[in-house]
């Protein structure tokens, strides 16, 4: 049973086991409720993998070196309002400029961890209360049009059937997340840093430029993904976004990622957007009721939480045996 | 020979206190050079200097013959300079693999796998490792494994100059083996290494020359070759004993307190030992001989440490720190900040946290009958009673150290189970608590200590019992302690048998 949860934490194995139990959704729908996935149905459940996924993987990589960057909800927020108001001088400028607002934002976040040598989540929630305000400021709290209707057809104009330029971008990201950390020295030395971050700086990898690296991409990563939504629905507003971060916590957790750093994958992170995406979407075309979207999701996240548990084959023999001894005994 | 590394006249100061002063050192090439010196010797403040860690106040490092800085770690290492902590280094998530490359400069951006894999293989192969998967989690190896991958990480960056701190301290007798064997290859393949050792054996055996540093100053520069054991330790202590502690009472020699069969898995293999009222005994022995384990496994604070413990003549059940309270059995952790004591609280609820049966009223805790209590103990530490409303930790090691002990006095003697008792204290708090402990002594409690530092055993202790890797060595009563024994005790006490 060890043996199994260590398996599971194999990012691969994990991102295989979770896509079994996305085919399974679908074959449970398709026999009981006669529910055939069409290509409409994949496409609105990978819009909704581009939304979730970016914040989720920059979220997941600063879980992946040991912190946890809560700003990324202020950053979406702030990235989709900038992106829109500067977009009127062109479309890939307002991207460019949201992007780099992203950068800077995660530097000077975790300048501020580092040389002050503050805890990530005390940053970052003030991060994100700043960001959410500026966007409130730059917006005067109303939501922004985004006048050029072309750019958000460009970014929903299916491709391939079931894809948009939004999605192939976020699947393009975590591809490359995946490589950076499976392939390359810098990924090694991001899984050090939060594995064992004194090792990690007496073996020489420079913990603090690792740190900088992550939060950075974190921020553009939040920034690109509201700038795209936004885009996307022509319209941006401080408050009118829907709240992206819970998902992303909850994708990064079914993911594999351990809040206590050094495990977790971009490709696992993926697998747990998807099977939220996959639910939800799955969920409505089934008719159930949105509220109950939250509990079935807080269900599926309790069970991968318990199977998480360390020495979980160890405890449910104690139990077994506690059970038996107890029959035995009466 | 040209010294490949070489520290002239090297201070260094932290605050008043003067770490090194006018210390100069030098290895030639292909040469393994025990640093040898009791604790606070400077030896780690001297090994940081030349691997970038600290910056000297004054005086120079020369790389290859040239005065040369080093700036910071990762400079040590483009000047293929490598260290091996004495605390372990593993990212235990990462393969075993890539915790051999971890932090190497020479590792392209993708790397290529074949290359690095033959490579960690030949150093892993070379450190005794050949059984072990490259794909394995370095989380899930033993102890020893670690070091000894922690040594191959050294070997792939192909360094001149490798520094070992107490690299066998925690390691089996097959373990340091393949350590030995791993250093000789690599004085074979003309690399210099640097060795820092408690254990003179491991020196005598192993080491080309020995440097000995005494209270951050040059001793002696020798070939191992031309020194005896002896004449090692000697140089090593090569001071006399001060009038820090005070004289040993004459109490009754009434059992109080009996071990016997102590046993912890891993760190200590059975031991047997009694202590009388009125009396000190001192568990002394390097890191990994189990001293400190002992006396923790006492105070309730190992799970798995099984034995008999008999105080006054009533078995007393071991991991209960409940029941160690009601009988008056307290320890004193040389983790003052971690475990000890509570640093944000002022010194009166310090004195008090404990013996909230003594300061309670009617099941109330009331302000006048706490700082009753802490006036009281305050008195008998001797810490001033104005800082009794002071934050904890804003007082000195030694008078945090007070407080520690003055917590655990009781009406009624107990027994005191105290780790390094005197660490992080100056030397004027330090004969005050010796004086304290020997009060408390004279009042009829009985002392079970620990301490790496030889000098305060020689001069403290009542008794001595001697460890060596989780056994007892020897005993020795007042008249018989001697500081040289002790030191070949806990040091190799095998290769002295062998040599005597």
């Amino acid at each position: 049973m060890t043996s199994i949860s260590r398996l599971i934490a194999e990012p691969i194995i994990r991102a295989c086991v979770l896509f079994l139990f996305v085919a399974l959704v679908f074959a449970v729908s398709a026999v009981f409720a006669g529910v055939v996935v069409d290509a409409t149905t994949m496409f609105s459940v990978l819009q909704n993998f581009a939304m979730i996924g970016l914040v989720a993987l920059g979220l997941g990589l600063t879980v992946l070196i040991g912190e946890f960057d809560l700003s990324v909800a202020g950053m979406f927020i702030l990235g989709g309002c900038v992106a829109v108001i500067v977009g009127s001088n062109g479309p890939v400028f307002g991207l460019a400029v949201a992007v780099l607002i992203g950068i800077a934002g995660g530097i000077i976040q975790a300048l501020l961890m580092i040389r002050l040598g503050l805890n990530s989540v005390a940053i970052t929630l003030g991060g994100l209360l700043t960001f959410t305000g500026i966007a409130h400021v730059l917006t005067e709290s109303k939501s922004v049009l985004f006048n050029d209707l072309s750019v958000a057809l460009a970014m929903n104009v299916p491709v391939l059937g079931v894809f948009s330029l939004r999605s192939l971008i976020t699947i393009a990201c975590f591809l490359a997340g995946g490589v950076l950390i499976t392939y390359t020295r810098i990924g090694r030395d991001i899984v050090a840093t939060g594995s064992n971050r004194h090792a990690a700086r007496v073996a020489g990898v420079s913990t603090s430029h690792m740190l900088v690296g992550v939060f950075a991409v974190s921020g553009a990563l939040a920034a690109l993904s509201g700038a795209l939504l936004s885009f996307g629905l022509s319209a941006a507003s401080p408050t009118g976004l829907s709240n992206v971060m819970i998902p992303a916590i909850a994708a990064v957790i079914l993911g594999g990622g351990s809040l206590s750093g050094g495990v977790g994958h971009p490709i696992g992170i993926a697998a747990g957007v998807l099977v939220l995406a996959i639910v939800r979407s799955g969920l409505t075309v089934l008719g159930v009721s949105p509220s109950v979207h939250e509990i079935v999701t807080g269900a599926l996240l309790l069970v991968v939480a318990i199977l998480d548990g360390p020495a979980l084959g160890e405890r449910l023999y104690q139990f077994k045996s506690m059970v038996t001894l107890r029959v035995g005994s009466i | 020979m040209m010294p490949v590394i070489e520290a002239r006249n090297i201070s260094k100061n932290f605050g008043r206190f003067q770490a090194l002063r006018n210390v100069s050192f030098s290895a030639a090439p292909g040469e393994v050079h025990a640093l040898c010196g009791e604790n606070g010797a400077g030896k780690s403040t001297l090994v940081k200097i030349l691997t970038g860690v600290l910056q000297p106040d004054d005086g120079q490092t020369l790389i290859g013959g040239e005065v040369h800085g080093i700036a910071d770690t990762q400079h040590a290492q483009a000047l293929k300079i490598g260290y091996v902590s004495q605390e372990l280094s593993i990212a235990p998530h990462l393969s075993v693999l890539d915790n051999v490359w971890l932090g190497c400069r020479g590792v392209p951006l993708l790397h290529r796998r074949n290359e690095l894999r033959e490579r960690a293989r030949r150093a892993l192969n070379l450190v005794g490792l050949a059984h072990l998967s490259l794909e394995r989690r370095a989380g899930t190896l033993a102890l020893g494994e670690q070091q000894l991958v922690e040594i191959a990480r050294m070997m792939v960056r192909d360094v001149a100059v490798l520094f070992l701190d107490e690299p066998t301290a925690t390691l089996s007798d097959r373990e340091i083996e393949c350590v030995f064997s791993a250093i000789r290859e690599l004085r074979r393949n003309g690399k210099t290494m640097i060795y820092i050792s408690h254990r003179l054996g491991e020196v005598m055996d192993l080491c080309d020359r020995v440097t000995i540093l005494r209270n951050g100053e040059n001793v002696i520069s020798t070939d191992v070759a031309d020194i005896s054991r002896g004449k090692l330790v000697e140089h090593m202590l090569g001071r006399s004993l001060s009038e820090m502690y005070p004289q040993a009472g004459g109490m009754s020699s009434v059992g109080a307190l009996e071990i016997r069969g102590l046993m912890v898995p891993g760190k200590i293999r059975g031991l047997d030992f009694a202590v009388p009222r009125g009396k000190i005994l001192c568990l002394a022995g390097q890191m990994g001989s189990g001293a400190t384990e002992a006396v923790r496994a006492l105070a309730g604070l190992v799970h798995d440490a099984t034995g008999s413990v008999v105080l006054d003549g009533m078995p007393l059940k071991l991991g209960s720190v409940h029941t160690l309270l009601e009988r008056n059995m307290r320890f004193v952790s040389e983790d003052r900040a971690g475990e000890g004591l509570f640093l944000n609280l002022s010194v009166e609820e310090n004195f008090a946290a404990t013996q909230f049966d003594v300061v309670r009223r009617f099941g109330l805790l009331l302000p006048a009958p706490v700082r009753e209590l802490a006036e009281r103990l305050a008195d008998i530490v001797t810490v001033n009673p104005d800082r009794l409303r002071s934050r904890c930790g804003d007082l000195s090691g030694g008078n945090q150290q007070k407080i520690a002990i003055g917590r655990c006095i009781t009406p009624g003697s107990g027994i005191l189970l105290m780790n390094e008792p005197t660490r992080g204290v100056d030397v004027g708090a330090r004969a005050e608590i010796y004086a304290l402990m020997r009060q408390l002594c004279d009042q009829g409690y009985a002392v079970v200590m620990t301490s790496t530092d030889l000098e305060e055993v020689v001069g403290l202790a009542d008794m001595v019992l001697t460890m060596y890797r989780g056994a007892r060595v020897s005993l020795y009563g007042r008249d018989e302690i001697s500081a040289s024994r002790i030191l070949l005790d806990i040091t190799h006490p095998l290769t002295y048998e062998n040599a005597a």
